[in-house]
C-alpha cells in the first residue's frame, strides 16, 4: 500500500527550491509575523484538504466544500447574533457541515450516484440557495466575544492552532493505524475486493464525506473568527484550491493512493507560492499564470521520472464502482 | 475491423443479454436513458407555455439556441473527452485565452479577420495538445492536468492583456455571426453551430475512432489488447476539445463584441453539468451527443422559462441541481431495475412503466398548466367592467425591469432597497433580476428575455458597453423603452443613462482624498475586484492620470486583486503590508475589499497605514468608528436605485422626453438632466462625522 512517496518527494523538493529562492531574494519572507500570518490564513484550507484526502483516497471527489465553506460560516454567526453560547456555536458549525457532508455522502454511497455529479447538484444549488436566502446581506453587528470565540485579541490565536495541529497528527496517524484509516484505502484500491473481506463500503464512504463536511464546518468556523462581520459569499474557488492541493500532494483521483503528509505538503507549495510571487515583485497579472504552470511542471517531473505508470492512461482509469 | 458492434448504431452499452436483433425501438433512439431527460425537458416545455408569458413562440426558441451556442459547444466537445474516461476543465479557460489571442491578433498585430481567427484555432490546438501531451503520453491524471492549464491558460490570458486591455470595434460583418439573423429568424451562429455538433456525431457516433473512445472509456487496458492506439485516441479528442472551445470563443466575440480574458469564466462547470445531465457516464464508455444537447436544452429552457416567469435567477442554480440529481438517479434506478429485468426476460412491464412516467408527468404538467388558466381567467373576470369590455389601461400594469451587474453584490442589494421603495410609491410592478454573479453574456440574454416577455421598460446596470447595446438597440426598436445606470452603455443604445458619478469623479475624489491624508506625498497601494473587471480598470486608468496631472508626489507602488473576495483582500493586505513597509495608504477600490484591507491593517497594528475606498457604509462602519478606515467613497446607492426606476417610469408615461432639462424624482426633489444623463449628484465621502446617518 505504501508506495515510494515520490510525490511526496517532488512535492517537497519543489517547496525546498522556492524556499532557497526566496532566502535568497526576499529573507523578509521568513519573518516570524509573516509565516504566521501564512499558517492563519491556509488553517482552513489544511482543514478541508485533510477532509478531502479522505473522500479521495475513497475515490470519490467533493467540490461542494466552497458551498458548505459559505453556509456554516453565515449560520455560525447568525447563531452567535442570536446570543448563543461560544461552544453551541462551534459545534453548531461542525455539525451543519457534517449534515451536509452526509446528504452528500448519503447520495453518493446509497443511492450509487457518481460523486461529481452529486456535488456539482450540491454546489450550486447551495450556493444559490445561500444566496436566495441572504441576498447577499453580510452578517454584522456579532457579539464581541464572536471574534476569536473570545479569547483575547491580537494574541496569536492558540485554539485555531492547536486544534488544527492535533487534528492533523490524528487524522495522519489514523490513516495508516487505525482500522478505521485502512478501511478507506482498502475502499479505494478496490471497493469489490473490500466488500468481499467483510467491509461495508457504502459505510466508509459515507463516513467519508461526513468527517469532510464537519471539517469544513469547522474550518469555517476558525476562519469567520477571525473577522467581526461574515460575508454571504466566502469560499468561492475553495474548491479549486483544495482539490489543487490534494492532488498536487499525491493522492490520485482513481482512489487508494494519497497520504496526510503528502496533503499537508500540497498546501504548504501552493499556499506558498502565492505571497511568494507578491515578495519577489511579480506583477499580480502574471500569478494565475506561473502558478499554473508550477503545479504542471510539479506533477509533470513526477510523470517523466516514472514513465512505467501502473496506469494505461491514466485519465481513463478512474474508480469504476 | 469485423466487428459486429460497428454495426449495431450508436449503442456501446447495447442490451446485450437481451441479444442485438431484439433491440426495442427505445434501445434504438435512446440507447442511453435519454428519455427520461426527453420527459422533464417536455414537462418543462409545458409547465413554462403555462406560467411564462411569450415563452411558446418560435422566436423564443431560436432565441434559446442562441445562448446555447458557446456552452453547447464545449458541452459537445466535452462528451468524448469523458465518455473516453477523462476530463476537460481547462475549455472555459481556453476561450478566454483564444479570445484575447483572436483580439490582440486583429487589432495589436492588424492581421485580417480570417488569419486572427486561424491563430486563436491554432491557440487552441496548441492549449489542447498540451493537455493531450501531459496526459496521454506522460499519463498523468486528466483531472489534475487541466487543473493545472484551467489556471494556466486563464493567467496567459490575464498576463497578455494586463487583466485590463478590452478588445472592441470589431466589424460588422464579424459581429453578424454572433448577433445577426439568417432569414429575420435564424440565428446566425446556428449553422455553423448545426455543423460541429454535426461532425461531432460523425465522429463518436459513426465512426472507428469514436468506437475506439468507448472502449477506451470502458477499458483502457482492454481497448489496447484489442489493438487501438488509446494514446493516440485520447490525444485527440483534448486536442479537438482545445480546438472547439477556440471555436466557441471565435462566436463568443463575435457575439458580445468584445474579447477580453474573463471570456467563458465559469463555462466549464456548466458544460460538465449539461454532459452529465445528458446521461454521460463521468466513469466512461457510456454516452451520446444527442443527451448532451437535450442536456444543454434542458438547462436553457429552465433559465429561460425561469427568466420568462419573472422568478429569481437564484431558483435556476437551486433547480439545476435538483434537476442534475433527480434525473441521474432516475436513470441509475432504471438502469438496475432493467439489468435485473433482462435476466429475467421481462420487457413488457418497463414499457407500461414508462407509459405511466408519462402518463404522470404529463398530467401533473396539465393540472399546473390548468389552474394557472383558470387563474388568469378568475383575476381577468373581476377586473373587467360590467359591460364586459376590458378597460385597457387598468388591466395593463407597467411592468419595469431593472438589472444590476450582479445580484448578491452587497452594493446592488442596497440599490435594490431604493428600487422597490420607488416601485411601491409609484404603484408600478418591478422585476429586479440579473447574473449572480459578473457576466456580461447573462446580462444579453436575460434582456432578451425581457424584450420576449414585452416588459414596458429597462433599466440597466450595464457590465459590458459594446456587447450589451445591440440587445438594447433591440429592445428600443420593439418600442420598450430603455435607460442604464450605474454604467451606461452605447448613447444611441439607451434613452437615458443614471449618473451617479463618472469614473473620473470617483477616481480624483478618491486620489485627492489620499493626497490630503498623505500631505501630498509618499506611497500607496490598490486593492481592486478582479483584474478583469471593467469598471475597477477604469477607475484606475483615471487614477493614474489624476496622479500625473496633480499629485505627482504620491506613488502608486503596486495593484493586488481581491476577486471581490474579503477574505483574500485581507490576506493580501497582510502580505503587503511586509513587503512595502514605506506604503502608507490602501486604496480598496471592490466593496468587500475594505474591510478585508481593514482588518489587515488594524491585526498588524500598523495605525500608521490609513485605509480608504470605494464601498458601502455599513460594512466599513466598525472600522471608521476604530479609525482603521479614513474616508469611504460612494454616493447613495439607495437613491440611485430609487432614481432609476422612478425615471424609467416617467419615460414609459412620455412625461419625461429627450431635451427635459430636469425631473421631478419624488423625494428626491428636483433632479438635473444634463443631454440625455440624468445627474444623481457627485459621489460623497462618508467618515466618522457622518457615517451613521446612513443605512445602506
Amino acid at each position: 500500500m505504501r508506495m515510494t512517496h515520490s510525490r511526496e518527494l517532488s512535492v517537497a523538493a519543489a517547496i525546498t527550491a522556492l524556499a532557497l529562492v526566496l532566502a535568497v531574494a526576499a529573507p523578509g519572507y521568513f519573518s516570524a509575523e509573516n509565516l504566521s500570518d501564512l499558517f492563519l490564513a491556509n488553517l482552513p484550507v489544511l482543514l478541508v484538504a485533510i477532509g478531502m484526502t479522505l473522500v479521495v483516497v475513497t475515490g470519490e471527489i467533493d467540490i461542494s466544500v466552497g458551498s458548505m465553506f459559505a453556509i456554516c460560516g453565515v449560520a455560525a454567526g447568525i447563531l452567535s447574533k442570536s446570543g448563543a453560547p461560544v461552544w453551541f456555536v462551534c459545534a453548531a458549525a461542525c455539525l451543519m457541515g457534517a449534515l451536509l457532508g452526509s446528504l452528500n455522502g448519503a447520495l453518493v454511497a446509497y443511492l450509487g450516484i457518481p460523486s461529481i455529479v452529486v456535488t456539482l447538484a450540491t454546489m450550486t444549488a447551495l450556493r444559490d440557495g445561500l444566496r436566495w436566502a441572504t441576498e447577499g446581506a453580510w452578517v454584522q453587528d456579532l457579539p464581541p466575544a464572536f471574534q476569536w470565540l473570545g479569547l483575547t485579541q491580537g494574541q496569536f490565536p492558540f485554539f485555531a492552532t492547536i486544534v488544527t495541529v492535533m487534528l492533523t497528527a490524528a487524522f495522519a496517524w489514523g490513516l495508516r493505524h487505525v482500522a478505521a484509516g485502512r478501511a478507506i484505502y482498502a475502499t479505494g484500491s478496490n471497493a469489490g475486493a473490500a466488500r468481499l473481506a467483510g467491509l461495508n463500503t457504502s459505510a466508509v464512504k459515507w463516513m467519508a464525506f461526513t468527517v469532510l463536511g464537519m471539517l469544513t464546518g469547522l474550518a469555517a468556523l476558525l476562519n469567520a473568527v477571525r473577522f467581526n462581520q461574515i460575508p454571504s459569499n466566502a469560499g468561492i474557488g475553495l474548491e479549486m484550491k483544495v482539490i489543487a492541493s490534494v492532488v498536487v500532494g499525491g493522492a490520485s483521483v482513481a482512489g487508494g493512493t494519497g497520504s496526510v503528509m503528502g496533503t499537508v505538503l500540497g498546501v504548504i507549495l501552493l499556499a506558498a507560492i502565492g505571497p511568494a510571487l507578491t515578495f519577489l515583485g511579480v506583477s499580480a497579472y502574471w500569478e494565475r499564470a506561473i502558478q499554473g504552470g508550477i503545479i504542471l511542471v510539479a506533477i509533470a517531473a513526477d510523470g517523466i521520472r516514472h514513465p512505467a505508470h501502473r496506469r494505461l492512461v491514466a485519465g481513463a482509469e478512474s474508480a469504476r464502482a | 475491423m469485423g466487428f459486429a458492434i460497428l454495426r449495431t448504431g450508436a449503442s456501446s452499452l447495447a442490451p446485450r443479454a437481451r441479444g442485438l436483433n431484439a433491440m426495442s425501438w427505445r434501445d434504438r433512439w435512446f440507447p442511453n436513458g435519454e428519455w427520461v431527460l426527453l420527459l422533464v425537458f417536455g414537462g418543462e416545455i409545458l409547465f413554462f407555455s403555462a406560467i411564462a408569458p411569450n415563452f411558446f413562440t418560435l422566436a423564443n426558441f431560436f432565441e434559446i439556441t442562441r445562448f446555447s451556442v458557446e456552452l453547447g459547444l464545449l458541452a459537445v466537445a466535452l462528451t468524448p473527452v469523458i465518455v473516453a474516461g477523462g476530463i476537460d476543465l481547462s475549455v472555459g479557460s481556453m476561450m478566454g485565452l483564444a479570445a484575447v489571442t483572436f483580439g490582440a491578433e486583429y487589432h495589436a498585430w492588424h492581421l485580417a479577420l480570417p488569419l486572427a481567427a486561424a491563430g486563436a484555432l491554432f491557440v487552441g490546438c496548441a492549449g489542447g495538445a498540451l493537455n493531450a501531451l501531459l496526459i496521454a503520453k506522460l499519463k498523468l491524471p486528466a483531472l489534475i492536468v487541466t487543473l493545472g492549464t484551467f489556471s494556466l491558460f486563464r493567467g496567459v490570458a490575464e498576463g497578455m492583456t494586463q487583466g485590463a486591455v478590452n478588445y472592441t470595434g470589431f466589424p460588422s460583418g464579424f459581429l453578424f455571426l454572433g448577433q445577426g439573423y439568417l432569414g429575420g429568424l435564424i440565428p446566425a451562429q446556428l449553422p455553423l453551430f448545426v455543423l460541429i455538433v454535426s461532425a461531432y456525431v460523425m465522429l463518436l457516433h459513426r465512426s472507428v475512432v469514436g468506437r475506439a473512445l468507448y472502449a477506451i472509456g470502458f477499458t483502457a487496458q482492454g481497448a489496447r489488447y484489442a489493438a487501438i492506439p488509446v494514446a493516440r485516441r485520447v490525444g485527440l479528442v483534448y486536442v479537438l476539445s482545445g480546438l472547439t472551445a477556440s471555436v466557441a470563443a471565435i462566436i463568443y466575440v463575435a457575439h458580445l463584441g468584445q474579447a477580453r480574458s474573463d471570456a467563458g469564466t465559469g463555462y466549464e462547470l456548466d458544460a460538465i453539468t449539461a454532459v452529465v445531465l445528458g446521461g454521460t457516464s463521468v466513469f466512461g464508455g457510456r454516452g451520446t451527443i444527442w443527451g448532451t444537447l437535450l442536456g444543454l436544452f434542458a438547462l436553457a429552457v429552465l433559465q429561460t422559462g425561469l427568466h420568462l416567469a419573472a422568478w429569481p435567477s437564484e431558483l435556476t442554480g437551486v433547480l439545476t441541481g435538483v434537476l442534475l440529481l433527480a434525473t441521474i438517479a432516475a436513470d441509475r434506478h432504471i438502469r438496475r431495475r432493467a439489468v435485473a429485468r433482462a435476466a429475467a426476460e421481462e420487457l413488457q412491464v418497463k414499457n407500461s412503466q414508462v407509459a405511466v412516467l408519462c402518463g404522470a408527468i404529463l398530467a401533473g404538467s396539465l393540472i399546473v398548466a390548468g389552474t394557472n388558466v383558470w387563474l388568469l381567467r378568475t383575476v381577468g373576470a373581476g377586473s373587467r367592467t360590467s359591460d364586459g369590455h376590458p378597460p385597457p389601461a387598468a388591466l395593463h400594469r407597467t411592468v419595469i425591469a431593472v438589472m444590476p451587474k450582479a445580484k448578491g453584490d452587497p452594493y446592488f442589494v442596497s440599490c435594490r432597497a431604493g428600487a422597490e421603495e420607488a416601485a411601491r410609491e409609484l404603484d408600478v410592478d418591478l422585476v429586479w433580476d440579473g447574473p449572480t454573479s459578473l457576466d456580461a453574456a447573462k446580462q444579453n440574454e436575460l434582456v432578451e428575455n425581457w424584450i420576449t416577455r414585452k416588459v414596458d421598460a429597462v433599466a440597466v446596470a450595464v457590465e459590458n458597453r459594446a456587447g450589451i447595446s445591440t440587445v438594447l438597440r433591440k429592445a428600443r426598436e420593439r418600442g420598450i423603452r430603455v435607460l442604464t445606470w450605474d454604467a451606461d452603455a452605447e448613447p444611441d443604445a439607451r434613452d437615458f443613462f443614471v449618473n451617479q458619478a463618472t469614473a473620473e469623479g470617483i477616481a480624483n475624489a478618491l486620489t485627492d482624498e489620499a493626497s490630503r491624508l498623505l500631505g501630498g506625498k509618499g506611497e500607496f497601494a490598490i486593492i481592486t475586484g478582479a483584474l478583469s473587471a471593467a469598471n475597477q480598470n477604469e477607475w484606475i486608468a483615471f487614477i493614474r492620470k489624476r496622479l500625473g496631472d496633480k499629485h505627482v508626489g504620491l506613488k502608486l507602488v503596486t495593484i493586488r486583486p481581491s476577486d471581490d473576495d474579503r477574505d483574500k483582500a485581507f490576506a493580501e493586505t497582510q502580505t503587503l503590508l511586509k513587503v512595502y513597509p514605506s506604503v502608507k495608504l490602501m486604496m480598496a477600490i471592490s466593496a468587500p475589499a475594505v474591510p478585508g484591507a481593514a482588518e489587515a491593517v488594524r491585526q498588524a497594528g500598523r495605525k500608521d497605514v490609513n485605509v480608504i475606498g470605494l464601498s458601502l457604509p455599513n460594512i466599513n462602519k466598525p472600522y471608521v468608528h476604530d479609525g482603521v478606515v479614513q474616508t469611504v467613497v460612494l454616493w447613495n446607492t439607495r437613491d440611485l436605485g430609487y432614481l432609476a426606476v422612478y425615471a424609467s417610469a416617467l419615460v414609459t408615461q412620455n412625461k419625461l422626453a429627450v431635451g427635459a432639462r430636469a425631473l421631478h424624482a419624488g423625494r428626491l426633489g428636483q433632479i438635473e438632466v444634463r443631454d440625455s444623463e440624468i445627474i444623481l449628484g457627485a459621489p460623497m465621502l462618508f467618515n466618522r462625522s457622518n457615517i451613521d446617518r446612513f443605512d445602506f
